[in-house]
């Protein structure tokens, strides 16, 4: 559980690695365009800077340049606001290249003759990158030239993005603890219901609460949906335990009294009467054993293992002889009616062994219930496997019951576990099969194997 | 003493017939509920042993049916259920005593016997008149310390005369009491076992009231 990746976790991760990414990318896209709404802002002042300055007809100054001091000095004492007179210059040269007018650092800047519109420059100290304007008169007389460090325009832009960065890194660690702390509250009902999950006792078929978020309610009711299942199929198996554990009882207690009998028994045609029951309840513990083991082992399976195609000939015929002492000793006459080729009765992929079984459980059904001289037929169609008799048939009442686990229709002489044909119905299910039972109208029983529809 | 079985498997309910029957009971067998109810009230048992897993008829409903009409014949109830509220549940409904299959023939047998006693006042499992004593377990009596010879009807009449004293039995209840359904009896048979006590142990021992029938006479 440790090593799993929690939910806290990856969101943590997605959050610290994305969130730092995203804001990478949105301060180049600001930089970007405040630079560009910068360049625009001081450009646009500087080129009204050099017009104005062509406008003002200063003469023919030459040597005489008015020279102003420091702004510092002039407004003495004033609020000189965040003015710095060095960070920008103006020159005005006539067509000589005489300087007529400068100030700032404009004295520094070079006169070229055929400089038009907007260069930048490093300044002679190599340090500075400055912005410089240069536009001439129409008449060719004078060229001014306007100029700004760039430093100027790149602190706005660094102050324009530090003042979106700022908040955005310092709510970062605020933000990842708000949504830890969303994300630990969404996940607690999850929590709960593990914690529930793990105390419950293994019997404990209650279903859990279902007031939970909507994103943990499809799993806490397929929760509870297993659980009714699972409780379900533990009453299946208790009650299939106190049944078998009842059908056992019954012939161990028959085989205990009969043979207390025999000792009991003062004359030899008693004790010869009680050795065959005692044989009697052996046979029987013995069938039942069997049945129950069969039904144990059919139980559990999904599907069959390995499904081959089914010979009915080979199936009918092993079924069959194992009957047939039995039929034999109440003169019951077995038969066997084809009703098309061998190959084409009701074809099938299956098991061979467990259709064996069937068929026999079937069989030894009508030659147990069927009064002795009857007459058992089984009918191989194409699309039908039949076994029917000429016996009493079953009452209609107990007719959708005998397929019921133990359950046998009262008033029976012969002793039956009971199992009979719920192994026939499994092993009919798990080919896909449907087993329908029905008294003849001629009197009789006919159980039928189809295609389950 | 005359038993009522009902009991559905055929392998049980014949042992229990052929069992008891060597044990010194008279025994009834009905395979089927309602048989086994209706036949309590058709003769003089003495205890009923009865399966609660019936066909037709639920041994339950059956023993809740009898009560209802105010039978008190002892009833020991056989259940392959073991879980104690089905035990219960049989108490309940008016059992006297219940066994859990598989069971033993001879603790049926001594059950039956408790319960007949237990109904009969008796605390003593001894049966005695006088220097007559009958053992109902050992299926002997003894006249003094000398243990009698008597068949098996013959000690079953003693038992029967001796376990209903100060009380004259008419013939019929003996004749029921000695025989179960189906069993041959000769019209004179009460009279020949009677006839055979009297030989062994006097003629006193046993009275006869006219036209009614037998009652423990003299002690012996």
């Amino acid at each position: 559980m440790m090593h799993q990746p929690t939910l806290q976790r990856r969101l943590a991760i997605l959050l610290l690695v994305s969130v730092p990414l995203i804001w990478l990318v949105s301060t180049g896209v600001a930089a970007y365009v405040a630079h560009h709404e910068v360049d625009e802002l001081y450009d646009t002042q500087l080129t009204l800077f050099a017009r104005q300055l062509l406008i003002v007809n200063m003469g023919e100054h030459g040597d005489d340049l008015p020279l102003l001091p420091k702004t510092k000095k002039l407004i003495r004492g004033g609020d000189r606001g965040e003015a710095e007179d060095d960070d920008i210059g103006l020159a005005v040269w006539n067509a000589d290249g005489n300087l007529l007018l400068s100030d700032g650092k404009g004295r520094r800047f070079t006169f070229d003759a055929s400089r038009r519109g907007f260069y930048s420059v490093r300044a002679d100290d190599g340090k500075d990158e400055w912005r410089l304007f240069y536009l001439p008169a129409p008449d060719g007389t004078r060229l001014v030239a306007v100029g700004q460090r760039q430093k100027l325009r790149h602190e706005v832009v660094v102050k324009v993005i530090e003042g979106q960065l700022l908040p955005w890194l310092l709510g970062l660690p605020v933000l990842l603890l708000l949504i830890l702390w969303a994300v630990r509250k969404g996940l607690r009902p999850l929590q709960q219901v593990a914690g529930e999950l793990g105390q419950r006792s293994v019997l404990d078929s209650t279903p859990l609460s279902e007031n939970v978020p909507g994103e943990v309610l499809p799993m806490v009711q397929a929760l509870n949906a297993l659980f009714a299942r699972i409780a379900e199929a533990m009453e299946h198996e208790r009650r299939f335990t106190a049944d078998a554990a009842h059908e056992l009882r019954t012939p161990l207690a028959a085989l205990q009294v009969q043979a207390e009998v025999m000792a009991l028994m003062p004359d030899e045609a008693g004790r010869q009467h009680a050795l065959q029951q005692l044989q009697l309840g052996i046979q029987r513990a013995t069938r039942l054993l069997a049945q129950l083991l069969a039904l144990s082992r059919l139980d559990p399976l999904q599907g069959l293992l390995s499904p081959q195609p089914v010979d009915w000939q080979q199936i009918s015929r092993d079924a069959l002889s194992d009957v047939t002492t039995a039929a034999a000793a109440k003169d019951t006459v077995l038969e066997t009616h084809w009703q098309t080729s061998t190959k084409a009765v009701l074809p099938l992929n299956g098991d061979a062994t467990l259709l064996t079984l069937l068929l026999r459980n079937l069989l030894d059904n009508a030659v147990r219930y069927c009064p002795a001289g009857s007459r058992i037929e089984l009918l191989l169609l194409a699309d039908e496997v039949v076994v029917q008799d000429n016996g009493p048939g079953i009452e209609a009442q107990w007719l959708s019951r005998v397929q019921e686990r133990f359950f046998r229709p009262p008033g029976q002489e012969m002793p039956g576990s009971g199992l009979g044909l719920s192994i026939v119905e499994r092993i009919a299910s798990l080919h896909g099969l449907q087993m329908q039972l029905s008294n003849r109208d001629e009197g009789g029983l006919r159980v039928s194997l189809q295609r389950a529809a | 003493m005359r038993i009522l079985v009902v009991e559905d498997d055929p392998l049980i309910g014949d042992g229990l017939k052929m069992g008891l029957s060597q044990l010194g009971f008279v025994v009834d067998w009905f395979r089927q509920g309602r048989e086994g109810l209706a036949a309590l009230t058709a003769a003089p048992f003495d205890a009923v042993v009865l399966d609660l897993g019936l066909p037709g008829m639920d041994g339950m409903d059956i023993l809740t049916a009898w009560r209802k009409a105010g039978q008190d014949v002892p009833v020991l109830v056989l259940t392959a259920r073991d879980a104690l509220d089905d035990r219960l549940k049989g108490l309940d409904a008016g059992a006297d005593d219940y066994l859990v299959k598989p069971f033993a023939l001879s603790e049926v047998a001594a059950r039956l016997r408790a319960l007949i006693r237990r109904r009969h006042g008796q605390t003593s499992n001894r049966l005695s008149h006088g220097r007559v004593s009958l053992d109902p377990v050992a299926r002997t009596a003894w006249l003094g310390e000398v243990p009698l010879e008597l068949t098996a009807r013959e000690l079953a009449l003693l038992e029967l005369l001796l376990s209903s004293k100060d009380r004259v039995l008419p013939r019929e209840l003996i004749e029921e009491k000695l025989y179960g359904w189906g069993q041959e009896l000769e019209s004179n048979a009460v009279e020949v076992y009677v006839h055979h006590l009297r030989k062994k142990l006097g003629a006193a021992f046993i009275r006869t009231q006219r036209g009614v029938g037998y009652a423990l006479g003299e002690p012996a």
